[in-house]
């Protein structure tokens, strides 16, 4: 029963390493002596084994059912399934933010132990910053928001976990997120090390590429996870709702896409030198402002944030610390970061990467805003304002528009710069594929909102410009090496896995783009009173109800109502949405039923009783939703494929037969 | 031929720049949504006539009257001080009780009831209704954006 103490005690011994490993490193590298480096190295271990068992502490706390803790009363039951109870650490604010320092300790200790040998001027700083962070937290952790409270009279059972979060969907939104948010420190620590070092060299962007892939593909995941979590649990019918939960996780996606691209720029023509800083800098900072806006009960009211005035200040006062340091460290060092490099051409690979880091960049701030003026008005006081869909559908879609745009050019421009003739030789073709696409979309598709024309145009745009490239490298490989097509094409994907991950990723994106805009324009809802053998007619289907009944899970009780679904072609399925209501908990909650098809979901929500046979229910057609998750999972695949390219692209030969974008244009060399 | 390309580039950041912001302001100022207590909306008069506003309170136990066989519905929301009478069509959310916590989303039209597009029933972080005391109705005023998750 002594776990959670354990626990406890493992975390104070952690924030004193977290101490040491700030400290020790700053004194061995201004006395000249490697031994106190050293000892911030152990220390560094030594944090992330200490808030590993505080970990299994609290693990061990809530499978043992151990309701003495408040934080376990709070957010488990003796009925909450195993599952459950297993990743219930992260169900609220407290566990989370452990979570979060454990897996700054472990990517600590990792980075550490990989970059020792390797960055010996960087690695004292990363261990100095690393722990400062580190400390930040388990100072937030033990004196503000202990998960590892005692209650004086333990309850017989807990509060059990809020029923929204008992979803699959939910056990792997955080981690993943976290993993995303976490990673991006390593990168940041790096960044921090030239800045401070001023050995400003490209040398930290290369170090940390696979860190920077790592958290990118782990953010991205986490986020559509959230997406598919909200999509199958609050029952509404849609993925996304602009909500600022969602938002605080998509700004630093959005910076993070940015600096994903411009560190390529750095890498192969040292330009873009203090604008990475930048943008690692602000990635950073925007997953803490990420987490500590879900998690701090910032954003579910103000109110929330004045009730515990201590958490709310010291998360203001460390955010403070960190941007003024960071910044203020670029700040000072920029006179060093001159880039001898200038931009010659308009028409180049890095200028189209600075438009889309404009655009991209011009993206997170709309969001930003519609997330945080909100807060602010409220806070001074002013008025309550909410921010809805409209403003992103007007703002934020056709900004992306223009990066989709700029990633159909991408594959066809050199780097340093070409002639104009060139690039439009190779741009008319998927011009005009994409312009036939969006000709036939609308006359026969009968696609008339110009949001759904300018998508089907650019995913053409985009899936033709990069089939193009990549079938030119193959048929010159095929022709250099003498292979036949398959070999050749292997051979092609596995020599430039960068490249050709990031294709993935930019056609699995553009398969999501199709999905949102298909499911967020032709999305059909019906909401009506149905006795039993009564149907209705959504699109293709004709769905009748056709009986209810009372269901028992391990924890809860439902009704469940049985719709059948039929279309012309002898389709025949049977959806079960149901109302359940959790042992612990007096109210009822929604359980969707969803039936997923390549072309349209439909989604069916059980209402209340109207009266003795009638009940009431939402339906809805959803086109193109699978496309979201579909695009998703080729985005993960593609970012794997990268990941597993050891050498950076910067080693290789120039001319390989690769692609444009290893080439060197004759005409500028 | 080095600077005149440069200035150009500089030049269209600018104009790039500059024609987003104005899209971006334009848009954001004309999507806001108000939130008003049925006190407050009732003492901007005429002011917001035609406006999309959310207005939140208590829906006011025994007001609630559901028209039989349909989801038509109509309910008091009250701040305490003021009722505002609401009219909603559709599926209310899970929590939508008597007694409790109550958002409402609709066009503003003084002297009519206030047909509600959508209805957001608020909850705390452990999924319990809000409850409405005179404290809580108080309180509420600071709480009332919590949003559904």
């Amino acid at each position: 029963m002594m776990w959670i103490e354990l626990a406890h005690f493992a975390t104070i011994i952690a924030l004193l390493m977290a101490v040491v490993q700030l400290m020790a490193p700053v004194v061995g590298v201004l006395a000249l002596r490697p031994a106190w480096v050293r000892v911030g190295r152990q220390a560094a271990y030594v944090v992330a084994v200490a808030l590993t068992l505080a970990v299994i502490g609290v693990v061990i706390s809530f499978l043992n059912h151990d309701f003495s803790v408040k934080y376990v009363a709070e957010h488990s039951s003796l009925s909450l399934p195993f599952f459950y109870r297993l990743t219930a650490l992260w169900g609220g604010h407290e566990g989370s933010l452990l979570f979060w320092a454990w897996l700054l300790g472990l990517y600590t200790a990792m980075a550490v132990w990989r970059h020792w040998s390797s960055h010996p001027h960087s690695v004292p700083v990363v261990l100095s910053v690393l722990g400062a962070v580190i400390t930040g937290f388990l100072v937030l952790i033990l004196f503000l928001s202990s998960p590892f409270e005692r209650l004086p009279r333990p309850p017989m059972d807990g509060r059990d976990l809020n029923p929204m979060l008992q979803d699959p969907g939910m056990v792997f939104h955080p981690p993943f997120l976290y993993m995303g948010y976490v990673g991006f420190a390593i990168p940041f620590a790096f960044a921090l090390a030239a800045l401070v070092n001023g050995r400003i060299t490209d040398e930290w962007i290369v170090a940390t590429r696979r860190w920077t892939l790592f958290s990118w593909a782990m953010l991205s995941t986490g986020i559509v996870f959230g997406a598919y979590w909200a999509y199958h649990v609050l029952g509404w019918g849609g993925y996304w709702a602009w909500d600022p939960v969602e938002n605080a996780s998509f700004i630093p996606w959005l910076v993070a896409t940015a600096f994903l691209h411009s560190n390529m720029v750095q890498e192969r023509r040292h330009m873009f030198m203090r604008w990475n800083l930048f943008l690692i800098i602000t990635t950073f900072s925007l997953s803490l402002l990420g987490t500590f806006l879900v998690r701090s009960g910032v954003l579910s009211s103000v109110h929330a944030f004045a009730s515990d005035p201590g958490r709310g200040v010291y998360i203001l006062m460390f955010m403070t610390v960190v941007l003024l340091a960071s910044f203020g460290l670029l700040v000072f060092r920029s006179d060093r970061l001159k880039s001898e490099v200038r931009l010659e051409s308009l028409l180049s690979t890095e200028a189209a990467f600075l438009f889309n880091n404009l655009f991209l960049v011009v993206a997170a701030l709309t969001v930003l805003l519609g997330t945080l003026y909100p807060l602010a008005m409220e806070t001074l006081g002013s008025a309550k304002v909410t921010v809805g869909a409209p403003y992103y559908n007007k703002v934020f879609v056709p900004i992306m528009f223009i990066v989709l745009a700029l990633m159909g050019v991408g594959p066809m421009l050199v780097w340093r710069g070409m002639q104009a003739q060139r690039l439009l030789r190779a741009v008319w073709i998927p011009l005009a594929g994409a312009s036939i696409a969006a000709g036939l979309a609308f006359s026969f598709l009968g696609v008339r909102h110009p949001y759904g024309i300018v998508c089907i145009f650019l995913a053409l745009f985009v899936a033709v410009s990069h089939g193009l490239d990549w079938g030119a490298a193959v048929r010159k490989k095929m022709i250099a090496a003498k292979q036949g097509f398959i070999p050749a094409s292997s051979n092609l994907i596995r020599r430039n896995k960068r490249r050709y991950g990031g294709f993935m990723v930019h056609l699995g994106i553009v398969v999501m783009t199709v999905g949102f805009v298909g499911s967020g324009l032709f999305q059909e809802e019906k909401e009506l009173v149905l006795a039993q053998g009564d149907f209705v007619v959504m699109g293709d289907w004709r769905l009748t109800f056709t009986g209810i009944h009372s269901v028992q899970g391990s924890n809860w009780t439902a009704q469940e109502a049985l719709i059948t679904a039929e279309t012309d072609h002898g389709k025949k399925i049977t959806l079960r949405p149901q109302k359940r209501v959790y042992n612990n908990h007096p109210m009822p909650a929604t359980e969707a039923a969803i039936s997923s098809h390549f072309l349209e979901d439909i989604y069916v929500v059980l209402g209340e009783p109207v009266s003795d046979a009638n009940w009431a229910f939402r339906l809805y057609r959803n086109p193109l939703v699978s496309w979201v998750w579909g695009g998703a999972e080729m985005m993960a695949l593609g970012i794997l494929w990268s990941l597993l390219q050891g050498r950076s692209f910067k080693s290789k030969k120039r001319v390989d037969g690769t692609g444009p974008a290893l080439q060197v244009d004759p005409s500028h060399s | 031929m080095q600077n005149s390309r440069r200035l150009y580039l500089i030049l269209t950041i600018f104009v790039v720049v500059g024609a987003l912001g104005a899209l971006l302001w334009t848009s954001f100022t004309g999507s806001l949504v108000y939130f008003y207590t049925p006190t407050e909306i009732l003492q901007t008069g005429s002011d917001k006539s035609g406006h999309k506003v959310r207005i939140g309170g208590m829906v006011q136990e025994g007001s609630l009257v559901k028209q039989p066989g349909s989801l038509k519905m109509r309910f008091l929301v009250t701040d305490g001080t003021n009722r505002l009478a609401v009219t909603y069509e559709g599926m209310p959310p899970d929590l939508f009780r008597e007694g409790q916590g109550v958002v409402v989303e609709g066009v503003w039209r003084p002297g009519q009831d206030f047909n509600a597009g959508t209805v957001l029933a608020k909850h705390s972080e452990d999924y319990i209704p809000v409850k409405m005391t005179q404290e809580g109705i108080a309180r509420s005023k600071e709480n009332m954006l919590r949003t559904l998750k």
